[in-house]
C-alpha cells in the first residue's frame, strides 16, 4: 500500500512540470530567407 | 538564422522550413522565452517576420488598465487582443484555472517591407484549446 502511495506522488511530481504556465510552442513565418 | 535563434535565451530547439519560410521554436521545459527577443533575433540575422503565433499555457488576468491578458510566467504576461474567443476567457480572469491558447502574437502590416512590432506584443486568441 505504501509502495503503490510512493509511486503515485512520484508520478504526480512528475507530470506537474508538463502542466505548468509557459510558452510551448512558437511558430514565426519569415520573408526573404534564402 | 537557425544557429543564431539557437543560441537565444530559453530557445531548446530550431525548426526551419526553408519551403514554406516557417520557423518552429521550442522552448525549453523551465526556461523563459522572450518572443520580441526572438524577433529581434530573427532580424538580425537578415530576414523579415512576418507572422509570429504562440501556443501558451498560463492564467487570465486584468492589468492595470482593466484589459485582459494571459500570464505564462510571475513576472511574463502578454495582453489579449479583444475578440469573440477572449470574450469566453474574461470570467476566468483572477480564477486560479490555467488555459492553453493557442493565438497570433504578430503580423506584419501589408505594404510594408518592415515593420517594428508594436511594443508590447497582443496575443490575437485563435484557440483555446484547454482549460484547466
Amino acid at each position: 500500500m505504501k509502495r503503490k502511495l510512493a509511486l503515485l506522488l512520484l508520478a504526480g511530481c512528475v507530470s506537474v512540470p508538463q502542466l505548468k504556465a509557459q510558452i510551448k510552442h512558437i511558430e514565426m513565418r519569415v520573408e526573404g530567407m534564402t | 538564422m537557425k544557429q543564431h535563434l539557437g543560441r537565444q535565451s530559453g530557445v531548446q530547439n530550431v525548426e526551419v522550413s526553408l519551403i514554406d519560410g516557417k520557423v518552429e521554436i521550442t522552448p525549453q521545459e523551465d526556461g523563459q522565452i522572450d518572443p520580441v527577443h526572438l524577433m529581434k533575433a530573427t532580424y538580425d540575422s537578415g530576414v523579415s517576420v512576418a507572422e509570429i503565433d504562440m501556443t501558451a499555457r498560463g492564467k487570465i488576468v486584468t492589468d492595470s488598465s482593466g484589459n485582459l491578458a494571459i500570464q505564462v510566467a510571475p513576472n511574463q504576461s502578454f495582453a489579449i487582443a479583444p475578440n469573440q474567443l477572449s470574450k469566453s476567457l474574461e470570467s476566468l480572469a483572477g480564477s486560479q484555472i490555467e488555459v492553453t491558447v493557442r493565438g497570433q502574437l504578430y503580423k506584419k502590416p501589408a505594404g510594408k517591407k518592415k515593420a517594428e512590432p508594436s511594443n508590447p506584443l497582443k496575443l490575437l486568441i485563435l484557440e483555446v484549446q484547454k482549460k484547466e
